[in-house]
């Protein structure tokens, strides 16, 4: 290389592109990456986990009534669906943002044109698709279960009911109803709603966690911790608040824990769709807006964290 | 006067150890200017601050006084970011991706799309030569192959500097002459590269200027024939000499008051030369 090289240089490349302020093209680059990730480490594994509780638990024979059979293998089957839905959206996006900063990927992904906010955005996107895919896979698995028991209860209630005889077809068509109703109804979507909402707060508190621990193990914790809190809060402050005994410090603490750590107790009206009850549609709304409300927030605290951090 | 691709004034970076309040001062008042166009070596012993110098210019950290400056945009400005290509140290992609996949990833990350992606990737996997790896997952690369496929990273949105922070670590000497070769190619396509190295002869090849960091001041910069040239020493390289030819030299050499003979004897190749050399005549004779 010498003096004379240089000057001999051919002509200079041309600026680049304008940058937009924010782009959804970036956070959906990596959201999909994000979700080849997940894919990749195999971990709809526990689909086939979740499959093998619910074809056991179908197939147990309980000395109930048919109707009460069906409320518990549905009370069993939504249940761990939720508690893989959130514990999934717990450990996944652990994983992911200590995991970049550790291997450094994210050296790479941010000395591109890319935003902290898209990049959030985008890792908290990518691990509500995976979640919300799970559900729609887990419910199909459910749905298929809890159909085909509930075929075969109404038929053998219709043969044993005509059998005994004596039965008037009001009898049996009440009978036959009973059984419905605690079988696959369209209803049970919403309380898969319910648990995707959940899911997707217990992922935003887990990434606000990530943007400053230390470790994937210490954010998975804590995030557990935080959810049942978050499930025991409101009863707890109930209590804390109205006891005449506490000092105000303790008082104050409940408060500010109350305010921090998102109502997860909120979420539980899914248990009464799953039992059957009627729906308010009202409810569902609401808690709709109230999640986008703990997304925004989290979302915010996590970028105050993450925006000037250094690597 | 040339534009100026990286401008680093008085940069200092100190940072804060837990919470004793202890500061390390990695960068002391720094300032050094790339121009567009050539290709920059920063060099220095670990820990003499290299990294950290990139870590600003890349916006990956701020500085605690002065300023970092790519093509008169604040290194912190998002659209700096996109007129640097950076190679790290180490290859920190996603492991589970294919070769053609992560290319495509951070194209897509600069906003590139359909048909041009495409071409690109195309392009730049030619250019490394990994066309014949692009669908393999990085995780059963080489080191070097995942350097190349680094540095075909880093140009993906046609960037007009190219950052690489130690771009042989860790590669046998083919890769290294590979990688080298590559970084010469960037310099006649226009490139600006701004590399980082504690590898001399490496940066010795490769680069226009140079400058030394040593515990996070600049300690020498300029030219590198300005700065490894012994000016009153000459080299005469001779082939086919006789020992009368040789005899006469001396003579004459010693009639001249003010001249003498420093060194004499058969030049040698560098057993990086002879090793490639070599490799590369086994892999002729094996075709």
């Amino acid at each position: 290389m010498n003096a004379e090289s240089t000057a001999s240089n051919p002509p200079l490349r041309a600026a680049a592109r304008p940058v937009p302020l924010f782009s959804p093209g970036r956070v959906a680059t990596i959201a999909s990456g994000t979700v080849t990730q997940l894919v990749r480490m195999k971990t709809f594994y526990f689909l086939l986990a979740f499959a093998l509780v619910v074809v056991a638990v179908g197939n147990f024979n309980l000395p109930a009534t048919p109707a009460k059979e069906l409320s518990m293998i549905k009370k069993v089957s939504f249940g761990t669906m939720d508690l893989f839905a959130w514990l999934f959206a717990i450990v996944a996006t652990a994983l992911l943002i200590p995991r970049d900063q550790e291997d450094r990927t994210l050296y790479t992904i941010l000395s591109k044109p890319v935003r902290r906010i898209e990049y959030l955005l985008g890792k908290l996107c990518g691990v509500l698709v995976v979640v919300g895919v799970s559900l729609v896979i887990m419910y199909g698995i459910c749905a298929t279960m809890i159909g085909a028991r509930e075929s075969l209860f109404v038929s053998a209630e219709i043969e044993a009911m005509a059998a005994n005889g004596g039965y008037s077809q009001e009898q049996i068509d009440e009978q036959v109803g009973l059984i419905r109703q605690q079988g696959l109804r369209p209803e049970l979507g919403l309380a898969v709603l319910a648990s995707f909402l959940k899911a997707a707060v217990v992922a935003a508190v887990t990434i606000f966690l990530s943007t400053f621990a230390s470790s994937s193990l210490f954010t998975i914790i804590v995030s557990i911790l935080i959810f049942l809190i978050g499930h025991a809060h409101t009863m707890a402050s109930s209590f804390w608040l109205h006891s005449s005994d506490n000092s105000l410090f303790v008082q104050m603490l409940v408060k500010v824990v109350k305010i921090l750590i998102p109502d997860f107790q909120l979420y539980s009206f899914s248990e009464g769709i799953v039992q059957g009850e009627a729906v308010a549609y009202a409810l569902v709304g609401q808690m709709g807006l109230v999640t986008a409300g703990y997304l925004v927030v989290f979302l915010l605290l996590s970028l105050l964290v993450f925006v000037d951090k250094e690597f | 006067m040339s534009e100026l691709a990286v401008e680093v004034k008085n940069l200092t970076k100190v940072f804060t150890l837990g919470l004793k309040k202890e500061y390390v001062v990695a960068i002391d008042n720094l300032s050094f200017e790339v121009k567009a166009g050539e290709v920059y070596g920063l060099i220095g012993p670990n820990g003499s601050g290299k990294s950290t110098t990139m870590k600003v210019v890349l916006g990956l950290m701020a500085p605690s006084k002065g300023e970092a400056r790519v093509f008169g945009l604040d290194s912190g400005d998002i659209r700096a970011r996109n007129e640097i290509g950076f190679l790290p140290e180490n290859p920190y992609f996603y492991k589970h991706l294919t070769g053609a996949e992560t290319l495509r990833f951070y194209g897509k990350l600069c906003g590139m799309r359909g048909r041009e992606l495409e071409n690109r990737v195309t392009e730049l996997l030619k250019l490394v030569d990994l066309q014949g790896a692009a669908n393999r997952r990085l995780g059963g690369y080489s080191k070097g192959m995942l350097q190349r496929i680094g540095l075909a990273q880093s140009l993906v949105q046609n960037p007009r500097l190219v950052i690489l922070d130690e771009p042989t670590a860790g590669v046998d000497p083919i890769g290294s002459r590979q990688i080298r070769d590559l970084i010469m190619h960037l310099r006649d396509e226009g490139y600006t590269v701004f590399l980082c190295s504690h590898l001399l002869e490496q940066v010795q090849e490769v680069c226009d200027r140079v400058g030394i960091l040593f515990q996070g001041r600049m300690r020498k910069e300029g030219r590198l024939e300005e700065l490894i040239s012994i000016e009153d020493q000459t080299t005469l390289t001779l082939e086919g000499a006789s020992p009368e030819l040789l005899a006469r030299l001396h003579e004459l050499v010693t009639s001249e008051p003010d001249a003498r003979i420093v060194a004499e004897g058969h030049p040698r190749t560098s057993l990086e030369h002879l090793f490639i050399q070599i490799a590369e005549r086994n892999r002729e004779a094996s075709k």
